[in-house]
């Protein structure tokens, strides 16, 4: 039960959405599949899901493309656009046209419609619902063929904490049970809290396809933030023993020493410490330092 | 699984498309008050009726109203799962297209077929009841059913076609509207021998001429009128259908 996807391409006229783009999704692991905007994600969910027809490669769900599965919404379910739904519809009613499109009973849409929390909503037209209610709409069709294969692009989106804490329950409920889960995410934090394997894209490239362990455990040494008004001086001191960093006006990250160390050091300075703590390695300063230079589109800073 | 069982599977999910929304059940509202409107109104008209007229005759309006009905709601309903994206969710419940065109088509066709038909008889046995004088042959309404159920569905999969290669309902309504109704009036109009060779080979001319009996050119016949429509409504799918098929969902 996975997903691969080999040698993956597509290319709009002149631009290369996805370029050559390889990774597997293991059955058993919540998979997050990251990148800054337009590095591709949501195109490769949309080829695997067939909307997109590759430029070249191929994208397969347990050895198939989806289209050729014969009961595809039993193998995959995907949630790729919550607002991607006809408003004059009643949530049940969209449901039952994919379960009536698949064979599926009518009882089960509404031990999904349960499952999301929705019951009570089902009988109201959809242009009534909140992005959160239309997010777990959308996660309800999903789940409508039971599939053993889920795909999610940005399944958190609009979802209060509540919804949060339940869709992390619900995928590492999925993973647990064996099942393919990828899923992407802006949300750093969340997706260290969910995903065992992360693989980040940029430009439609592969960048890294690892364990988060693996992927923090390549940030280097312990990082420690020092901020002193004789920044300069203390700079020049530490330079001998360790990589530093102005990361602010009065701001060092030091990698390489503990706090400690950096502490003393001050000290014997005659520096004045304003703040001193061991910076907590984290996916987002991972991400931030992978996809550096894979980022097309920059706010500006005032 | 048999391919029968997928299209029967997807031709329900595609019924159940159409009446979960409102807009069709307000479509067959408003088309059934003008039919049945037309019918009273045929019906309770002062002149009498030509010798040996029937119902059927006095209800030809109404099956061209029926037509339009019918037109606007097979376009809204082609182009609906485009204008809400609501196509995204449809290609991966059935990822296989050509599986969709079919049932999509089929049932729109079908349906607004059946509904127009069964609304301009019943819009005839209004004219029946209301005008003294008037039979109801049962050999002529066959007739008249069976050429009118062709006009429906020739109108509705060019209606289909065209929804599937636009993905607008307003362009696909101004072209349907323009190919079945405007186009074929005003070109005729025009004092130019080839325009009324062009007025011919309309959709529009076609249905005209079947629901009428007239058309822009002496030369129309039944076989000819229907030929056209067929030429118009295969051509529409096509193009619709290489779309659906060969291109990327929603972009």
């Amino acid at each position: 039960m996975s997903i691969s996807v080999q040698g993956l391409t597509k290319t709009y006229g002149t631009v290369r959405a996805v370029d050559d783009l390889t990774f597997d999704v293991e059955a058993g692991k919540v998979t997050g599949f990251l990148g800054p905007n337009g590095a591709g994600k949501s195109t490769t969910m949309r080829m695997v899901m067939g909307l997109d027809r590759p430029t070249s490669g191929t994208a397969t769900v347990n050895g198939r493309p989806y289209a050729e599965h014969p009961a595809p919404v039993r193998e995959v379910g995907a949630l790729l656009d919550a607002a991607a739904m006809h408003p004059g519809r009643t949530g049940r009613a969209h449901l039952r046209i994919g379960a009536h499109a698949n064979g599926i009973p009518r009882s089960r849409v509404d031990e999904v419609l349960d499952q999301v929390g929705l019951t009570a909503a089902a009988g109201r037209r959809i242009r009534g619902y909140s992005l959160g209610m239309r997010q777990r709409l959308g996660i309800a069709a999903a789940l409508l063929g039971d599939p053993r294969v889920l795909l999610f692009d940005e399944p958190v989106n609009g979802l209060d904490l509540d919804g949060v804490r339940w869709i992390r329950a619900l995928l590492r409920g999925f993973a647990d049970e064996g099942r393919t889960v990828l899923v992407s995410s802006h949300l750093m934090s969340e997706m260290q809290l969910i995903a065992d394997r992360v693989v980040i894209i940029g430009r439609g490239r592969l960048i890294t396809d690892a364990g988060i362990d693996e992927v923090l455990r390549g940030l280097g040494g312990q990082r420690v933030r020092v901020r002193t008004p004789r920044a300069g001086d203390l700079r020049a001191a530490l330079a001998a023993r360790a990589a530093v960093e102005a990361t602010a006006p009065g701001e060092l990250e030091v990698t390489g020493l503990s706090a400690t160390e950096v502490g003393d050091l001050a000290h014997e300075l005659g520096a004045p410490v304003h703040h001193l703590a061991e910076v907590e390695q984290s996916l987002e300063h991972a991400y931030l330092s992978l996809t550096e230079g894979s980022v097309d589109y920059h706010g500006a800073t005032a | 699984m048999s391919a029968a069982v997928v299209i029967a599977r997807t031709g329900r999910a595609e019924w159940a498309r159409i009446w979960s929304v409102r807009s069709s059940w307000l479509f067959v509202l408003a088309t059934a008050v003008a039919v049945l409107g037309i019918g009273a109104i045929a019906g309770t008209d002062a002149s009498a009726p030509p010798p040996g007229a029937t119902a059927w005759d006095g209800s030809r309006p109404c099956a061209l109203f029926a037509l339009f009905g019918i037109l606007a709601m097979a376009v809204v309903t082609s182009t609906a799962d485009h204008g809400t994206r609501g196509i995204v969710p449809t290609v991966q419940w059935t990822p296989r297209r050509g599986v969709l065109l079919a049932a999509r088509a089929g049932v729109i066709v079908a349906v607004m077929t059946l509904l127009a038909s069964v609304l301009v008889v019943v819009a005839t046995v209004v004219v029946w009841a209301l005008k003294g004088g008037v039979g109801l042959p049962a050999g002529e309404g066959a007739r008249t059913v069976g050429d009118l159920a062709f006009v429906y569905a020739s109108g509705a999969l060019l209606a289909v076609g065209l929804g599937l290669v636009t993905h607008s309902t307003a362009a696909a309504l101004v072209i349907v509207i323009a190919l079945v109704l405007v186009l074929p009036l005003l070109v005729a109009q025009l004092p130019f021998g080839w325009t009324t060779e062009i007025a011919t080979h309309l959709p529009g001319s076609g249905a005209l001429f079947l629901i009428f009996g007239e058309g822009p050119s002496d030369d129309m016949t039944t076989t000819s009128a229907r030929l056209t429509m067929a030429v118009w409504a295969v051509a529409a799918l096509t193009a619709g259908g290489w779309r659906l098929l060969r291109t990327d969902v929603d972009r």
